[in-house]
């Protein structure tokens, strides 16, 4: 019976994708024949809104949910993974409950995905005419690759219960789905470092070298941040969904096992994300590497106002994660002997939240900018990447002290050494953070190219040395540890989950406002240096434009992703209802 | 006005210091928030004052950051809202509630409203970009120079380096300091007539931070090629390529890169 469920399941998925694709194809073979020609440069236009803005809505809502599949089953398998070593069903309840999400998730990606395709070839014809000569067989490995990966993922949820005999196996499955996963997003990667750090061709766009033309300066790093930035996405709409199940819960049972899920989404999510600004980093000296004027346009030029933004954006993520870590204090037995730590955490992220959000570029009426001048003094000197980036690395370190407090808040070491190591914990915090800011002073009085290719490095270095020697010296010193009390589980103020929902929705904005940028930095090129726009859109829209758009995507977002949590919790009731009858 | 500033700072210093003893938390807050704009405008006695949008940004973060702190715990947090529950629940504090519902928050609004419509004479604030973006190529005397990856061909001439240094000098003095100054501190004879005014070359965030190829870009080509972004309108350098030679601009930008002891940005 079982067994016929899988099968059922598989086919189901597989037909689904089939029928997406299908309706896709047919529709573009319609539209073709009903809609006028394109242009002679190869346009056709969208009514109302525009081509580019269309496309960019419905890309925009691809991304987010293939980001959510693609994000999501990383963390469901190193849940089932640690459920299964550790046999703690509530880990194996997260991960399914994981995969009953990006599972009904990749029905809207399937859909937006199949929106794009018919949109692109019908309102660009002759770019995606180039895109085929240059990188078509990556198409057809991204449609085999598809195909594969819905047949796993739909085999990995439907056989969830009856492999429950056979976890190592399911397990091996889940990494299979990643596999794939991780794939399709080489191959879509591989097309948007084409477009944007193009190689392989000649300057007319002629073919010379496809594995060039795919293994581009962007390639790699691009591919690194996504993957990154997906699970840290996945993992905090996965924390979104326990807040909203806490908010909504309606018995201490279910409150508890809410609050423990979106604790450790959001711990997934934020451990990830630490790794994201030195990745970013990497991808920005590729890009400077490929074309000093695309660097220069990206990070001082037009997108010097984004870069404030994403600042001020990411701080308040930072603050938020905080926020939620602090408060979770008031529900650990013994937490309470470490409140007077946060208020200097707090003075920490305060100041680094301060000089991270200083612009260097800056809106001054005619009278300021007599008095200011061209630069001034306090901005010229903290609104540069040698602050920002100190200022980064000491917030970050906060905020893996506020985790490491939480989790050792209700312990008592038992260890002989626990005195050194205490001493030892506040040397490693004090020598490293003395020395990224020393390093981060250094910065102003060494040339660019020593700053960012190995200050800079050096100093996200001693961070990682530092979080590992810091993670390796708790769990030797709260090994067999005296427990105060288990965790208050579910005993939570409702304002954390909305700490918790304010995280994912501005990363959320956040992944749009830096995709705009991504793009934007090709400026009048469909292919940068190859191919140019020359349609009416070949112009960059204005922060504000931009930002209406965004907002309008992530609103769109939301409003989608909340019916696939509204499905989930439909399903959980009908199966409820199904096994009391 | 900046001189009053300070007093503000120890107003607001006061308040927050009583309420933390009196744990008052909501006073605290709004005592800390007075301390902040006032630091942030007492700034103005000892640099160039910080631009009203910057203020605007470090007190919304700081209004988003305090209230944060101010609910960690839970019983901070309901003395944090206690004054506001206070004064829109309590029976004996219906004259409070009338004031600030019906006369306070909406002569506020009202104010807030009336300096936004009111008619203004002041030319509209300008978002300006520090570091424009260069062009990948540009025409100098028609001949087409790539910016991209452009380095100062005289630095190779090792043996003539001094020669260059020395023309580059003259050639700063006949054109350049009169607006950039003697001192390349950008407060040359002509700088008060300019808005902004002439940037300088000391330091370490002008051409520090710019590679030559730039720097070649904006002394050939002025005021003229800068984008939109950077409003050209905002910038009085003429075009020097209708008074120089390719190679006297790269002598003078050997000069001032020497002269300030700065090393043009390289990425190899």
């Amino acid at each position: 019976m079982a067994g016929k469920d899988i099968k059922k399941g598989v086919i189901k998925g597989i037909l689904k994708l089939s029928l997406i694709l299908g309706c896709g194809f047919v529709l573009l073979f319609l539209l073709k024949s009903i809609v006028p020609g394109p242009t002679e440069d190869g346009y056709r236009f969208f009514p109302l809104i525009g081509s580019r803005v269309w496309v960019w809505i419905i890309a925009q809502l691809h991304l987010n949910f293939a980001a959510f599949v693609l994000g999501v089953p990383i963390f469901a398998v190193t849940m089932e993974f640690l459920g299964w070593r550790r046999t703690d069903e509530r880990l194996d309840r997260i991960a399914y409950d994981f995969t009953k999400l990006f599972t009904l998730a990749y029905t809207l990606t399937a859909i937006m995905g199949a929106i794009l395709m018919v949109s692109l070839p019908l309102l660009y014809p002759r770019f995606i005419g180039h895109m085929m000569k240059i990188l078509g067989p990556t198409w057809w490995a991204y449609i085999l690759f598809m195909y594969g990966e819905v047949f796993v993922c739909y085999y990995y949820f439907y056989s969830w219960h009856r492999m429950k005999e056979r976890k190592g196996l399911h397990v091996l499955i889940g990494v299979l789905l990643n596999v794939m996963g991780g794939i399709l997003l080489l191959v879509t990667s591989s097309w948007v470092g084409y477009m944007t750090t193009p190689g392989g061709v000649s300057e007319t766009g002629e073919l010379l070298n496809r594995w060039h033309a795919i293994n581009t300066y962007m390639w790699i790093p691009l591919s690194l941040h996504r993957l990154f930035a997906n699970v840290v996405f996945g993992a905090g709409i996965a924390a979104a969904y326990a807040a909203f199940r806490f908010i909504t819960a309606a018995t201490e049972d279910e409150k508890a096992y809410y609050d423990w899920m979106g604790y450790t989404s959001a711990m997934i999510s934020i451990g990830f994300s630490l790794i994201l600004p030195g990745i970013g980093y990497l991808l920005g000296v590729e890009i400077y590497s490929f074309n000093e004027q695309m660097g220069i346009q990206l990070m001082g030029g037009f997108y010097a106002w984004l870069w404030v933004m994403q600042a001020i954006l990411i701080g308040a993520i930072l603050f938020l994660v905080n926020y939620y870590l602090w408060i979770s204090l008031n529900k650990m037995p013994g937490g309470e002997r470490y409140f007077r730590y946060v208020k200097f955490l707090f003075i920490v992220v305060f100041l680094g939240y301060i000089i991270w959000l200083t612009p260097h570029s800056v809106a001054l009426s005619l009278e300021e900018a007599r008095r200011i001048g061209s630069y001034h003094p306090a901005l010229g000197k903290l609104g540069v990447m040698a602050s920002k980036n100190t200022a980064v690395i000491v917030s970050y370190m906060a905020t893996f002290i506020s985790f490491a407090i939480f989790r050792m808040s209700n312990k008592e070491p038992t260890v002989s050494w626990a005195r050194a190591g205490h001493i030892l914990r506040a040397l490693i915090i004090v020598v490293s953070s003395v020395v990224v800011l020393g390093i981060g002073v250094y910065s102003y009085m060494v040339p660019s190219v020593t700053r960012v290719r190995v200050l800079s490095p050096i100093q996200f270095g001693i961070f990682f040395l530092a979080i590992l020697a810091l993670y390796i010296l708790d769990s030797r010193m709260y090994k067999n540890a005296r427990i105060i009390g288990e965790p208050r589980w579910g005993k939570m103020p409702e304002r954390s989950q909305y700490a918790l929902i304010g995280i994912t929705v501005t990363f959320t904005w956040l992944m749009g406002m830096m995709g705009y940028m991504r793009s934007g930095g090709r400026m009048y090129w469909h292919v940068y240096g190859i191919m140019k726009d020359t349609s009416p859109d070949a112009y960059l829209p204005a922060h504000g434009v931009a930002a209406v758009i965004v907002t309008t995507v992530t609103l769109l977002f939301f409003f989608m992703i909340a019916s696939v949590f509204w499905s989930v919790m439909k399903l959980e009731k009908f199966s409820e209802k199904r096994r009391s009858d | 006005m900046s001189n009053y500033y300070p007093v503000l700072v120890l107003i607001g210093l006061l308040i927050s210091v009583i309420s933390a003893y009196r744990k008052a938390p909501f006073y605290n807050y709004i005592g800390i928030q007075i301390t902040i704009y006032g630091l942030l405008k007492s700034a103005a006695l000892i640099m160039p004052p910080l631009p009203a949008q910057v203020i605007v940004m470090y007190v919304a973060m700081s209004l988003f950051a305090f209230l944060i702190y101010f609910s960690i715990r839970e019983e901070t947090f309901r003395a944090f809202l206690e004054p506001m529950r206070s004064v829109l629940a309590d029976r004996d504090k219906k004259l409070q509630r009338v004031v600030l519902v019906f006369i306070a928050i909406p002569l506020f609004a009202g104010y807030i409203t009336y300096a936004k419509v009111r008619p203004s004479y002041k030319p509209p604030v300008t978002g300006r970009i520090v570091h424009p973006e260069p062009p990948q190529e540009i025409d100098f005397r028609g001949k087409t120079i790539s910016i991209l990856g452009l380095e100062n061909p005289l630095r190779k001439e090792t043996d003539r380096l001094k020669d260059h240094l020395e023309a580059g000098k003259k050639i700063y003095y006949q054109n350049c300091f009169f607006c950039h100054g003697d001192d390349l501190d950008g407060r040359g004879l002509f700088e008060q007539a300019f808005n902004p005014p002439p940037l300088p070359f000391r330091g370490t965030d002008t051409i520090a931070q710019l590679p030559e190829s730039f720097v070649f870009w904006r002394i050939a080509k002025g005021w003229k090629a800068l984008p939109p972004g950077s409003h050209p309108w905002d910038s009085a350098m003429p075009s020097f390529e209708d008074f120089l030679t390719e190679d006297q601009i790269w002598q003078v930008i050997l000069f001032i890169y020497e002269a300030t002891g700065n090393k043009p940005r390289t990425w190899e």
